[in-house]
């Protein structure tokens, strides 16, 4: 049982372009967020506030430029944290990106893995995992 | 509440921004008229009243008759939680993604 959102879409641009515009605080403002503050490392810590008007904190997981970026975030004044999957894939007319967005609940059977994979890394936040 | 087969119905219902804003509206307000509600969009009440026949219909609000009034609350559901987190969030990432789209296609 997982609360799962997938979407899956073609971009004309190369796999670098797309990940520029992914983590490039200016470029976000025109899709995502304004206001991005991000430390683009694993256990990095990630503040913005959305284009739909919310604050949201968080932290980085995996940032491996220009495949895969995933992070962890939580509206203020939100109880629940979810988990966020972006990757990249070179494809005929660019770059293929699949996101993921997952909450915590459905995550939790993968908790051990997830924690002993997580358990080096400074600074992550034990709390944003255990739902 | 909404069944399984009526994700679709849900799914409909929010992949609109104003009836997602709406939702949130009334997920706020506890019980509020459309007239309340279209006080805080740029939208007619008319246009509220059908946007919430809508949310209605998919099972995420419901109206109950106060006196010349209809109030609308948020239908309480374990399962609509599931389904409406779904249809929010994936309606989010659709338009970001659009946004996304129009940026690169006008050369970032």
């Amino acid at each position: 049982m997982s609360d799962e959102v997938r979407r899956e879409v073609e971009l004309p641009a190369s796999a670098e372009d797309v990940w520029d515009a992914l983590t490039d605080p200016e470029r976000l403002a025109g899709w995502l967020a304004d206001a991005v503050e991000v430390e683009l490392e694993p256990g990095g810590e990630l503040s913005m506030r959305t284009l739909e008007g919310e604050r949201r904190t968080g932290w980085v997981e995996h940032a491996d430029a220009p495949r895969r970026l995933s992070f962890w975030w939580r509206a203020d004044g939100d109880e629940e944290t979810s988990r966020v999957e972006v990757l990249l894939e070179p494809s005929e007319e660019g770059t293929r990106v699949t996101v993921v967005e997952t909450r915590p609940l459905a995550v939790v059977e993968l908790r051990g893995l997830e924690l002993s994979a997580r358990h080096e890394i400074p600074g992550h936040r034990p709390l944003a995992l255990a739902a | 509440m909404p069944a399984i087969d009526s994700r679709d119905a849900v799914f409909d219902a929010l992949a609109d921004p104003t009836r997602r804003r709406l939702l949130t509206l009334v997920g706020d307000g506890g019980a509020v008229t459309a007239t309340q509600l279209a006080a805080r969009l740029p939208v007619t009440r008319q246009a509220v009243s059908k946007h919430l026949g809508v949310l209605a219909e998919a099972g995420l609000v419901h109206p109950a008759r106060e006196g010349r009034e209809v109030r609308y609350r948020l239908t309480p559901a374990p399962l609509s939680d599931a389904v409406a987190w779904m249809a929010t969030v994936g309606g989010q990432w659709d338009d970001r993604l659009a946004a996304l789209r129009r940026q690169l296609e006008a050369g970032g």
